[in-house]
Order: structure tokens, then C-alpha cells, then sequence
């Protein structure tokens, strides 16, 4: 496979980011992954997560606005590179057809 | 950060002061740690996240929380060091350590060193002396500090020992009752062997064929010796070191000496032409860091089978409590507690002989031996750490003189430094390379101090009395060297090298870096550091050269000039013709016998009883069995009473000295009662009390006895003309009953000196060493003061144009260095005062500590460094001013 291999945690991250669309930055990922999968999540985990996703060329970032908050320090705005989002599809897509092609779908109220 | 304009602005200050703030100290951290092109949004990040966390969970919470956040981007993990990586530099630097500039550095560190010979010589040889030095005494520190401790099972290893008596008569002896370590054994679970030896004076002739020694150094032992220490057998059978009572076990050097390259196993050796041994083992020779030495060894159940096996009833090696000539050492089991295990011994020993209340059990450690006395108190150590101090205290002066010199000089040093800095070198750059030229300097030092070393060793030993070889093979030297020179190295190189490196370009160039005074105090604080050392070190000689004096001289209570003395084996059954024979050789004016050596009397005991003498008390004394004319031989003076007459009935008199009197508290002590074993007779006179043992020791209670059976030992008295005919003399008569024994005579100030070896040895060394310290200092003062005599050439050439004298000039440039000294000896009387006291305290009798001692070592190091100072002064001074002003 030619695509660059993505970890399960390095795809939340990289999928919170495309949703936040523009203003994805450590604490507003943490707090999103936090709320949305019910996992502990600590910002060193993001932090890394998002380097290495840049270095990987998905996301790419820039400096924004300072706020109080922060004692004036500016964030880093991540957004999903081209080759990000096309990653995110072939994921999408590999997992859609396998789903497809299962003789018994999982469905949830058979399954018991 | 830039903001939009002064409102904004205005908002952020308003809000940064209301803020709660997190710990700062977790910031410190995450700023040491994070990578600096990111630090700004994590830490941001890591703010705002702290302020939602006030929010919800409360300010306490929030900052727990907070450090904890932080230290997750400091928690290294694999392939992402600290969280996140530092980026790459986009410009690369010049590395420290090029080989280029290295070889730069070399350069310019030797040719200064060539165009400054007369302060590089300095230098050297003030390192040199101090290396090699502060090398040889670390050295024997090292060598002090290593007895006992090559045995695998050192640590485990005890000796054991008794304290006995009571009151002021209570001492430790060192040897113990022989059945103690076999019920130790068998009774006690922490003890998991026991060895035990005993010196042999049984057997002392060995003969192998035409080859015969008077063997001085035997000893009876258990075969555990070579089991428990590391003193393994190289030849024989390990699990049965002894095969009979008629084997023996000899040191490598021994077995060479009787059967050379023959192999020794199994051959006979016969002793005092009564019995013979086969050799069963051999050793390696002990090494000479052991406190057990020996040459051979004879299996102790023949001790026990020549002691019990023929009368003596009931008497037996497991039962016989009172023969105290044992030494015993047990091998314990980890962690076995030594106060129990004391007790347990105590009980196993009284419950065989009640009677010895006073007795108690002490375990001292394998390891402690040599260093401390059988109490446990300090013995050697106090000299060895004694040692080690002076021996920093040398290469801390060595460190000191280089140090002054280089950054003294470091004046001249500035403009270099400016040029390098200007065309673009580094601070660390310049660093290293004042580190390069120390270490050069170093090195030179080193090698030549090694072959000083080398040069110093044969007379160090004798010094010492030690057997120091410096054995290259040996990694513990390499240890002391190597740890010796990096540590100097770096006392003094770091700090000219930062003083060097410091200089601010400009200002250097315009020739502004006059000699910052907090640079030129700090030098000040060295120069009086190096002299308090050296008049400590100076009162520290007079205080112990002093009291060796006073021991020396101090009133004996006995004549003992031109005094011989030896055991007379089978002589003495011919005592009274050999006596005679003596009397008529010219220059012999006295002739008497006794049963123990006067100058240390050997035996104790504690057999013995008076007329209101208590319960339980118990007066350990030096029994001595004397002939009648033994007092007026040695010129001794009878307090009252009156001496033994030769009677028969002098049997059951005895004489004490002054001491035993007051110990027992007799009152009129003439003709009362008092035993001694199973003698009970009455005291017949009172001796003033003499010393027959160090003047570390208080004089102890004594008893003077009348045995004639038991009184081997012959003192013979000359004139000291005719000493050698009268030894040629008693060597015939010597030859004429004991034959083939070697004849051995001793001469009681020789006995007498050799109790003050160590302290002798430590004063002369103690002396060198002070010497070498204060050669070493004045070294230092006079190269600064010969740079300061350099540095003021110009106005010394104005104030002499001027009218100045020579003397004034003297007085100028001595000054400063002379208050530096005073206020040295200001600094170091105290200190010296109090750790020469406390070395006196270990002597009982001892001079007291005189003012005049440390005024005189002020005196002559005063004296010292104002010749050192004067001599450049005075070249100084004494200059054409013409000259010197015109070489601007």
C-alpha cells in the first residue's frame, strides 16, 4: 500500500481537525476528542499527534490571534492538507467496501 | 507580540494582573524542555487549558493539573524525546572542538609558554612538587586504607576480642580463651566459622638438610585460616589443609627457602631436633596489606594435644577458660546483629566460668583493624586522614599559584583575547582554549612529577616505613593519579578561563581592563589561603617535633642507657656462672635478670587479691619477676619499704608500684596482705611508678615478684666503651648452651626508640611535607611579586626621579604582600591551636600547647615571605630609572 501508514489516534486527530475546519488548535482538539469519544485524552497526546500528522504532510498550520487566556500567546490553526483529506476518503473507502462486502452485515439488533 | 494599538494593550495588562497564574516553576520546565519554535503555542495552549480547568475544577485542582500537563511534554518516549522535537538549526555553526583550531590552540599555548619561560618555569615546578607530593601521600592513604580488605568475605569477617577489669584498670585485649570459638560454632546460628590462631614458641629451629632457620614468625591455627580468609592453598588439598597434628603449611618465600625449586609437598622438616613436620600446603606469601601475617603454620590441635594431652586432670581444649592467647576471628552470617551476638558470647563464657563478672565479648570488623584501636576509637585513621588533608592542602596550594599567575597576568592576555573575539570567536571557543593551554601546562607537570615520583619513591619508603611500588600494572594507582591531576586540573583551570574569556573587546583594546578589584581581592583571598596553610602546617611541626622531644627525654623512673638484654633459652641454668663470667670483662657494670622486657612489659593479669579490695572489682596489673638486684641495676628509687633480699621467703614478697597502690586503695601498704595467683604473701616495699610501655599510655599498676625459676631474661650494663666485648662475651657463652640457635640481643634504647617509630615517622614526613607546602607558596608570592615589581617598572622609574629611596620603593611594593600574611597567621593560630590540641590528646602524657610555637611559625613564615617578596623588590628598586623610563 502506497499510502503512508495512519494510526487510529493520529485518524480521530486528523478527522477533528477536518470537522473544527480552520479552528482546530491543542485544547479545542482535546476538548472536542474528549467530548466526542468519551476517551481521556491529555494535550501532550494532541500536541504530538499533530506533529507528527504535519510531518506526515495531512495538516498544515499557522499562527493566530493571541487571547487572554492564553497570557497573550498566539495559537497554532491547523487545517487538513489536500493530501490529508484524500487520505481520509481512501480510509472511508477501503473500510466502506469491505463493509460491503460482508454476507452478514453486523447488524446491531441481529447480532444479539 | 504586537498588538493592535495602546487600548488593546491596555486590556491585556488588566487582564494578565486579575489572571490566576499557574506554577511558574512548571513553566521554567517546559521552557528548559520544549523545542523553542514551539514553545509559544504549547504554552499557550497550556494556559488556556489551566484557565477552563479553574473554571471547572477550582484554582488547587488546576494547578496540580497543570504540572501535570506539563510534565507530559517533558516524558521521554521512543523516538519523540521530550514530546516534541527541536528543529533542526538553519545555520550551521562552527563545532566547538575543530581540529584546526585545536591545533590553534596548541600553537598559541605554546608559544606562550615558551615567551614567559620564567613564570611557566614557576608554574611547573610549583605543580610539579605539589603533583608529585599530593601523588605519594594520597598514595600511602590509599595503601593505609586498603588493609584487610582484598578477602572476599572481609566484610563478614570479626575479631574478637574481651574488655576486662573494672574502674580505671579496664582494658580490651585483643587475644580470647580458645573453647569460645568452638562453642560459637556450635551454638550460635549467626556464626558460620570461626579461626583461631596461636603463636608458637614451641618449636622455632627448623632444619631441612644442611639448611636450618630460627623461625620467628609461626604460628599454631585452625585449618579454616585458609578457608575463611583468602589466604587459599596454591599446593596441598583444600578441603584438608592439615592431614596430622605433624603437618605444616608454609608461605611460598618459606618452602623456597629450605627446598628451593624442589617441590615442597611432602617433605620433612625437623624442629628443635625433637619432632618433624611434613610439609601438607603452601600459600602465597601474605600480602603486605594483611594485618595476619606469617610464615608457617602448624595445626592447632597440636597445641592442644602438647598442652592437655599429658596431665593437667580435667583440663581440656573446651573447657579451659582462663588461657587468654588466642586471636579469634568469626566468619557471621549477613546481617547477623554484633551487640547480640556479643551477649550470646558473654553468656556461653560465664556459664562455663562464673566467676569472670568483669568479662565482656567485643566484635571488631576485619576491616577496622588496622586503622582503629581494638576499642573501636581512632588510631591510624587519625594519621591517615591527617594525611589526606595535607595532601589536598598541597595541590590546593599547587591549583592556587597557578591560578594567581595566570589571571595576575591575564593583563597581558586582553588584547588577544579582544582580537579573537572581534574576528568572530565564540565564548566557549575561547574557553576551551585557556582549558588547552592549562591542560598542556598540566601535562608537562604531570610527566615530570611522575618521574619525581619515581626519583622520591626509594626515600619515601624509608620515610614511611611503607613498600610502595609504583606498579603501573596497578589500576588503584592509575585510580589515584588520574583522579589527582583531572581534579586540579580543573580547580584551577576554570577559573582563568572564564576571567580570561570574559573580556569585553573595546574596552580591552582602549586598554581600560585595569585589574577589576573584585579579581584582584579574589587573588588577595588565595595568596592568604596558601599562607595560613603554611603556618598551620609550620605550628603544626613545632608542636609535634616538641613533643617528641618530651617523650623522649621525659624521666623514665629507669636507667636504661647502654643497657643489652636477651632471652637466655638454656642458658639460664647456668645463670650464676655466666653472671660472673660477665662481671669480670672490663666496662660490664651490672648484671641482672627479670622475666620480662622492662621497656614493655608484655603480661597482665587479673589473679589477684588485697585486703579491702571489692566485690566484683577487678585490678588488672603488669606482674614482672625480678632479681633481687633488678631495682639497683636500673637505678629505680623504692618509695618505702625495702627490695628482695634472695631469701627463700622473698616468694611471697611482693613489690608494687605507686600506681597499684592507689588503684587498691591500700593505705601503709608495708606488710599488708595481697595475692597474687596463688602466691599469698605481703608487700614488702613500694616503687615510684616508671614507664614501661609508650607515653601514649598512662603508667599502669605493676607487681614485682621473686621467682628465680622464671626469670630468663639477662640485662647486662656496660660503661658504653666495651660495649662489642661485651656482647662478643655473652655470644660465646650464648654458643656454649644453646648451639645452634641464633644469638639475639637487643639494646633498650633501641627497643625504647622503636616504641616511638610511627610518631618519629609522622613528625619527619609531617615536616617534609610542611617544607614542600611552604616552598610551594613562596613559589607563588614570588611570581606575583615579580610580576608587580614588571607591572609598576615605569612609576618605580618616576618615584625614583622623583627622589624616592630604595627602602621606601621596598616598603611600597612589600607592603601589600606582608598584610596579606599577617592576616594568614591571624586566620590559621586558631586552627591550628585546636587541631594540635586534639592530637595531643592522644597522648597521657604530653607538652603543653605554647604561644611562643605559634608566634614563632607566624615569625618564620613572615620572615620567609618577605625574603621571597624583598629579593624582587630590591631588583626592582634598585633599577636605572633612566632604563626603565625610556623603554616606553
Amino acid at each position: 500500500m502506497k499510502r503512508t501508514y495512519l494510526g487510529e489516534f493520529e485518524e480521530i486527530v486528523l478527522l477533528t481537525v477536518a470537522v473544527l475546519d480552520g479552528q482546530a488548535y491543542g485544547v479545542a482538539l482535546t476538548h472536542e476528542i474528549i467530548e466526542q469519544t468519551g476517551r481521556s485524552v491529555r494535550l501532550n497526546q494532541i500536541h504530538a499527534a499533530l506533529q507528527r500528522l504535519e510531518d506526515k504532510g495531512m495538516v498544515k498550520s499557522e499562527m493566530g490571534e493571541p487571547t487572554a487566556e492564553r497570557g497573550g500567546r498566539r495559537k497554532r490553526l491547523f487545517s487538513v492538507t489536500a493530501y490529508g483529506r484524500r487520505t481520509l476518503q481512501e480510509i472511508q473507502e477501503v473500510r466502506a467496501s469491505l463493509w460491503h462486502r460482508m454476507p452478514n452485515p453486523l447488524n446491531p439488533a441481529m447480532s444479539l | 507580540m504586537v498588538f493592535a494599538d495602546a487600548q488593546e494593550r491596555q486590556i491585556w495588562v488588566f487582564t494578565l494582573n486579575t489572571m490566576k497564574h499557574p506554577p511558574r516553576f512548571a513553566d521554567q520546565l517546559l521552557k528548559f524542555f520544549c523545542a523553542p519554535h514551539r514553545y509559544e503555542e504549547v504554552q499557550g495552549d497550556l494556559h488556556e487549558e489551566f484557565a477552563y480547568q479553574v473554571r471547572q475544577i477550582g484554582e488547587r485542582r488546576a494547578r496540580w493539573r497543570y504540572v501535570w500537563d506539563v510534565l507530559g511534554f517533558i516524558k521521554p518516549r521512543a523516538g519523540w524525546p521530550f514530546a516534541i522535537k527541536r528543529e533542526q538549526q538553519e545555520f550551521t555553526s562552527t563545532p566547538l572542538l575543530s581540529t584546526a583550531m585545536l591545533r590553534n590552540y596548541f600553537r598559541t599555548a605554546w608559544r606562550n609558554l615558551l615567551k614567559n619561560r620564567f613564570y611557566s618555569l614557576i608554574n611547573i615546578t610549583g605543580l610539579t612538587a605539589g603533583l608529585a607530593i599530593g601523588i605519594l601521600i594520597l598514595l600511602w592513604v590509599q595503601d593505609e586504607l586498603s588493609f584487610d580488605r582484598f578477602h572476599r568475605q572481609s566484610s563478614a569477617i570479626y575479631r574478637l576480642e574481651n574488655r576486662v577489669g573494672t574502674g580505671s584498670s579496664q582494658q580490651i585485649w585483643t587475644t580470647t580463651v580458645a573453647p569460645i570459638a568452638t562453642f560459637a560454632k556450635r551454638e550460635v546460628p549467626e556464626v558460620k566459622d570461626a579461626v583461631r590462631t596461636a603463636n608458637n614458641g614451641g618449636y622455632t629451629l627448623f632444619k631441612y638438610k644442611n639448611k636450618v632457620f630460627n623461625e620467628e614468625h609461626s604460628y599454631y591455627t585452625d585449618p579454616t585460616l585458609f578457608s575463611v580468609f583468602d589466604f587459599n592453598l596454591i599446593k596441598g588439598n583444600p578441603a584438608k589443609p592439615f592431614l596430622d597434628n605433624n603437618s605444616i603449611i608454609l608461605t611460598e618465600t618459606t618452602a623456597k627457602r629450605y627446598f628451593g625449586d624442589e617441590n615442597p609437598i611432602g617433605k620433612v622438616l625437623a624442629a628443635n631436633d625433637k619432632a618433624s613436620f611434613t610439609v601438607s600446603g603452601v600459600i602465597h606469601d601474605f600480602p603486605k596489606n594483611s594485618s595476619i601475617q606469617g610464615d608457617m603454620f602448624l595445626p592447632i590441635s597440636l597445641l592442644f594435644k602438647n598442652m592437655y594431652g599429658t596431665g593437667k586432670a580435667g583440663v581440656n581444649m573446651d573447657n579451659d577458660f582462663a588461657e587468654f592467647s588466642y586471636d579469634t576471628y568469626l566468619l557471621l552470617q549477613p546481617g547477623a546483629s554484633i551487640g547480640k551476638l556479643a551477649t550470646k558470647l558473654r553468656n556461653i563464657h560465664l556459664r562455663n566460668k562464673p566467676d569472670d563478672t568483669d568479662l565482656t565479648y567485643l566484635l571488631q570488623a576485619l576491616p577496622d583493624m588496622h586503622l582503629h584501636k581494638a576499642d573501636g576509637t581512632d588510631g591510624g585513621i587519625e594519621t591517615v586522614s591527617m594525611f589526606s588533608i595535607i595532601a589536598l592542602l598541597i595541590l590546593v596550594i599547587a591549583c592556587i599559584n597557578y591560578v594567581n599567575l595566570s589571571t595576575a597576568r591575564s593583563l597581558l592576555r586582553s588584547k588577544e583575547v579582544s582580537m579573537r573575539k572581534i574576528v568572530g570567536a565564540a565564548r566557549a571557543q575561547l574557553f576551551l582554549q585557556f582549558l588547552v593551554e592549562t591542560a598542556l601546562l598540566f601535562s608537562l607537570a604531570a610527566i615530570l612529577a611522575i618521574g619525581l615520583m619515581y626519583v622520591l619513591l626509594p626515600t619515601y619508603n624509608t620515610l614511611s616505613g611503607k613498600k610502595l611500588v609504583l606498579d603501573f600494572s596497578n589500576y588503584q594507582i592509575w585510580l589515584v593519579i588520574g583522579l589527582t591531576i583531572t581534579g586540579t586540573l580543573l580547580l584551577s583551570s576554570i577559573y582563568p578561563a572564564v576571567l580570561l574569556s570574559s573580556f569585553e573587546p573595546l574596552k580591552a583594546l582602549k586598554g581600560k581592563v585595569s585589574a577589576c578589584i573584585s579579581e584582584a581581592s579574589f587573588r588577595k583571598v588565595l595568596v592568604v589561603i596558601q599562607f595560613a596553610v603554611s603556618v598551620i602546617l609550620m605550628a603544626g611541626t613545632f608542636i609535634i617535633s616538641n613533643q617528641l622531644q618530651y617523650i623522649r627525654s621525659k624521666e623514665l623512673g629507669y636507667d636504661k642507657a647502654h643497657v643489652f638484654a636477651f632471652f637466655m633459652r638454656d642458658m639460664g641454668k647456668h645463670y650464676d656462672a655466666v653472671k660472673a663470667e660477665l662481671l669480670a670483662q672490663p666496662g660490664v657494670t651490672g648484671v641482672t635478670r627479670a622475666n620480662s622486657n622492662i621497656v614493655q612489659i608484655g603480661r597482665q593479669t587479673g589473679d589477684n587479691d588485697w585486703d579491702g579490695k571489692e566485690q566484683g572489682e577487678t585490678m588488672m596489673m603488669r606482674p614482672l619477676a625480678i632479681d633481687k638486684d633488678f631495682i639497683p641495676f636500673f637505678k629505680m628509687k623504692l618509695q618505702q619499704g625495702t627490695n628482695f633480699t634472695g631469701s627463700v621467703s622473698d616468694s611471697l614478697h611482693f613489690i608494687l608500684n605507686e600506681t597499684a597502690v592507689k588503684a587498691a586503695r591500700i593505705k601503709n601498704p608495708i606488710g599488708k596482705r595481697f595475692r597474687l595467683w596463688k602466691h599469698n604473701g605481703t608487700i614488702v616495699g613500694v616503687v615510684k611508678d616508671f614507664h614501661f610501655a609508650s607515653m601514649r599510655q598512662k603508667i599502669e599498676p605493676s607487681v614485682f615478684y621473686y621467682a628465680p625459676n622464671d626469670m630468663n631474661g639477662i640485662y647486662i650494663k656496660t660503661t658504653g666503651n666495651d660495649v662489642d666485648r661485651a656482647v662478643a662475651v655473652a655470644q660465646r657463652s650464648w654458643k656454649q648452651y644453646n648451639a645452634d640457635y641464633p644469638f639475639e640481643y637487643f639494646f633498650l634504647d633501641d627497643l625504647f626508640n622503636n616504641l616511638y617509630k610511627s610518631e618519629q615517622q609522622t613528625g619527619i614526613l609531617f615536616t617534609l611535607f610542611a617544607s614542600i607546602a611552604i616552598l610551594i607558596s613562596c613559589l607563588g608570592l614570588f611570581g606575583l611579586a615579580s610580576y608587580t615589581a614588571q607591572v609598576r617598572t615605569r612609576e618605580i622609574g618616576v618615584r625614583k626621579v622623583l627622589g624616592a629611596s630604595v627602602s621606601g620603593i621596598i616598603q611600597l611594593l612589600a607592603k601589600d604582600f606582608v598584610k596579606l600574611v599577617m592576616i594568614a597567621i591571624v586566620i590559621a593560630v586558631p586552627i591550628a591551636w585546636y587541631t594540635m590540641s586534639q592530637w595531643l590528646q592522644g597522648f597521657a602524657y604530653r607538652i603543653e600547647v605554647q604561644w611562643w610555637m605559634f608566634a614563632m611559625a607566624g615569625l618564620l613564615s613572615l620572615a620567609i615571605a618577605l625574603l621571597t617578596v624583598s629579593f624582587q623588590s630590591i631588583k626592582a628598586a634598585l633599577m636605572n630609572p633612566v632604563k626603565s623610563l625610556r623603554s616606553e
